[in-house]
């Protein structure tokens, strides 16, 4: 009998001992985001890898090209041209972004009370499709209808209405400033969390050894926010490099042609000149020159500082 | 246990909202029925075959139509259609995307510009010996059926038609002291008028175009080229021509009304949004436009006075570009028989006065343009006429060479009447319309 109490025992703690129920149970609850990041992420992106070496018109038979839709790559000024576009568009939005986002955490990690107010407001503006913000913009930029140029009539600071987006400079400030509106609150977020994972308890024995404002500010909060630092960062910029949307709606790639991004150009070739083969082609550079910039800023935003 | 069951039960949830994620898309908008009739009262003879529904796809330029249509076709047959409307800027990257997916619908009402394309891309349905049997299959609108036509057959039949003319607000030209019964017939008359209008003051314009539509400028500036001698496309339209001495006038006649500002300056940046409703504030004195334009007009603005006139070349003469959408039926579709029925149904004279000529709406049968409807309306008998002679370029390559914004043709019209660099705009344009057509 106590052979088979043990034995009973024995069976029942092989399949249910609390490590691998805990460890059964996490794979259950990855299972969906595995199952979502195969299906939506690992397998289109093969599917996009093997069309880049076909000749893929939307309409009609593909064919086999082998590396020439890459080799035509080289030579596609407009591919180069948009690839120097969204780097300096990203050059010029990124700081915007971040030094807005910071300056909105540090106002908000304060406690006041209703703070949680401001905290939704800054954030709201991120919840909005981009498309539906552009749309907005683009009508309250309008020469004729538009409110900017309403009030800037009315306040004397114009005298004529200014047609935004018809000048290539305005219209990078403006996409510009449409843009940390609705993205500076998300940055906050990410921020926010990293303010407050830093002890009080640093910020109190700073003060009692004398540092004021900035310097706590540069010897606590910047060096312990390195790695939320690094990881907001990259997301922004990736976010940045796959503009596409208020380029589409607001601008149309205009004035001239100026204006059209990396992900405009693989659209207009895939959807507008039907080349699904070397938009393939061109998404999947894109996806390189993505992961060789979020790799170099890890690299030089690793490690834990010492503190 | 509970916490297996609740696990085990949430892990089903999940799946199975996923799982509905992957579901069929967006459902069509629904077409409402006539008012008082059955959406579906079978036909009067003892027909035992099940009712069918087919799917139909329209841009939305043609919205207001393609819904009487169809809710009149759904009140009176046993076959019901369920019709979906794209937004046309979409439609081609839509309608391609469900032919490669295998989910394109019965049938598609399309831009003709785009039926050399799809034809030559083997998408559309055969339909030459059921066109061919049509009784006043020559009536029917010449432009359409050339552009239908691909290698002797044809694969899509007129559905609506439309015309470029040009439209001017007759009290701003009386208030200028011009003649209202006059249309200008020349581009100096165009300038003249234009400059009277804009020195009225108080936010009147002479003139309106698109400056950001590519499709918009190719549909109200290519009759001006084609009216002056000249073209942007060779007789057989696989060589481009843009270097005719017609083109670069016609850029410098817009640049010079730009130049001295007879053209509002948001028209810089509009991407046809504006194409029409510039005019509908009373304050353009001239535009080109299309039969839209009147329909839209009689609707919305009755209280505008305005005239019809076509579009003249730079001495005299006229021209316009015959479009308008096409009706075909896509490849794979199960109900080819039943679509041709509708389609069919259309051409029917109650059909094409009833529904068409009544709303403003060209009819597509030439011999049906001169009906009680348009006597009363004399200017969409100019635009029908106009529709009868209009040209409409051929090419597989449309939407690169006129319709795209970032194309040739709209980079183009930039550089030369915005930028003002006119020679170079042009020899850049051709060189690129030489790239894209020599590429299969």
């Amino acid at each position: 009998m106590g052979n088979v109490g043990t034995a009973l025992t024995n069976l029942k703690t092989n399949f249910k001992s609390p490590s691998q129920r805990r460890q059964r149970l996490g794979l259950f609850f990855v299972l969906p985001a595995v199952i979502f990041t195969l299906v939506f992420f690992i397998i289109p992106l093969l599917i996009t890898a093997w069309m880049s070496l076909f000749n893929w018109p939307l309409l009609g038979k593909h064919t086999f090209i082998g590396i020439e839709n890459y080799v035509n790559m080289f030579s596609d000024k407009q591919f180069w041209s948009s690839l120097w576009f969204t780097t300096k568009y990203t050059i010029i939005v990124t700081p915007c972004i971040f030094i807005l986002a910071f300056i909105l955490a540090m106002l908000v990690n304060l406690p006041m009370r209703g703070v949680s107010l401001f905290r939704t407001a800054y954030f709201l503006p991120v919840v909005i499709g981009l498309g539906a913000s552009s749309l907005l913009w683009v009508w309250l930029l309008n020469d004729r209808v538009g409110i900017f140029n309403r009030m800037l009539m009315d306040l004397q600071l114009i005298k004529q209405p200014v047609v935004w987006l018809g000048d290539i400079n305005l219209a990078m400030i403006t996409i510009v400033i449409s843009i940390v509106w609705k993205t500076a609150g998300f940055a906050m977020i990410l921020l926010l969390t990293g303010m407050q994972a830093i002890p009080e308890s640093l910020y109190q024995a700073a003060m009692v050894d004398g540092a004021g404002f900035w310097a706590q500010l540069r010897f606590i909060t910047l060096p312990l926010l390195r790695r939320t630092f690094a990881l907001t960062l990259v997301i922004s910029v990736i976010g940045s490099y796959l503009a596409f949307d208020q380029f589409y709606i607001m601008t149309r790639g205009g004035p001239f042609n100026q204006t059209i991004t990396v992900v405009y150009w693989i659209y207009n070739n895939s959807f507008a000149y039907f080349k699904m083969g070397y938009g393939s082609a061109l998404s999947i550079m894109l996806l390189v020159v993505l992961v060789l910039l979020s790799g170099l800023q890890l690299y030089l935003l690793r490690g834990e500082p010492d503190i | 246990m509970f916490r297996r069951i609740f696990i085990a039960s949430s892990i089903l949830l999940i799946a199975a909202f996923m799982l509905s994620a992957c579901g069929p898309k967006a459902t069509p908008t629904e077409v409402p029925a006539a008012a008082g009739q059955a959406a579906n009262a079978p036909e009067a003879s003892g027909d035992s075959t099940p009712a069918v529904t087919l799917t139909m796809w329209s841009r939305d330029s043609d919205q207001v139509l393609v819904e009487s249509l169809v809710a009149a076709w759904n009140a009176s047959h046993k076959n019901q259609i369920e019709v979906t409307i794209i937004p046309a800027s979409d439609f081609v990257a839509k309608f391609g995307t469900a032919v490669a997916g295998g989910a394109a619908p019965d049938i598609i009402a399309i831009d003709l510009v785009y039926m050399p394309a799809f034809n030559a891309a083997d998408q559309m349905t055969d339909i030459t010996d059921m066109a061919k049997a049509l009784p006043y299959f020559d009536k029917l609108s010449p432009s359409h059926i050339r552009l239908a036509t691909y290698e002797d057959k044809i694969y899509a039949l007129p559905f609506s038609a439309e015309a470029s003319v040009l439209i001017y607000n007759k009290s701003l030209f009386k208030q200028a002291g011009l003649d209202p019964e006059k249309a200008p017939s020349n581009w100096d008359e165009i300038y003249q008028d234009a400059k009277k209008i804009t020195a009225l003051g108080d936010g009147n314009y002479g003139f309106y175009f698109s400056g950001g539509c590519a499709g918009c400028n190719a549909f109200t500036m290519l009759p001006l080229i084609w009216a002056s001698g000249g073209d942007v496309l060779s007789a057989d339209y696989s060589t481009a021509t843009l270097t005719d001495p017609a083109v670069k006038a016609t850029l410098e006649f817009y640049k010079k009304m730009w130049d001295e500002q007879l053209i509002p300056e948001g028209a810089k940046v509009d991407n046809g949004s504006d194409f029409f409703n510039a005019f509908q504030t009373n304050k353009i004195g001239m535009l080109g436009t299309g039969a839209f334009a009147i329909s839209s007009l009689i609707a919305n603005h009755p209280e505008i006075e305005y005239g019809i006139a076509p579009l003249p070349g730079q001495n005299g003469g006229t021209s316009s570009f015959a479009g308008g959408d096409e009706i075909g039926i896509p490849k794979g579709s199960k109900y080819v028989n039943e679509a041709f029925e509708f389609i069919t149904w259309l051409y029917s004279e109650d059909v094409q006065l009833e529904l068409y000529a009544k709303n403003s709406q060209l009819p597509v049968r030439t011999d049906l343009v001169e009906n009680k409807y348009f006597e009363a309306n004399p200017a969409m008998l100019t635009v029908a006429n106009e529709m009868a002679v209009g040209r409409t370029p051929y090419s597989v390559k449309a939407n690169e060479l006129f319709n795209d914004y970032n194309g040739p043709w709209e980079t183009m019209l930039q550089e030369a009447i915005f930028g003002g660099e006119v020679d170079k705009a042009i020899n850049t344009a051709q060189e690129n319309y030489t790239k894209i057509l020599s590429q299969p």
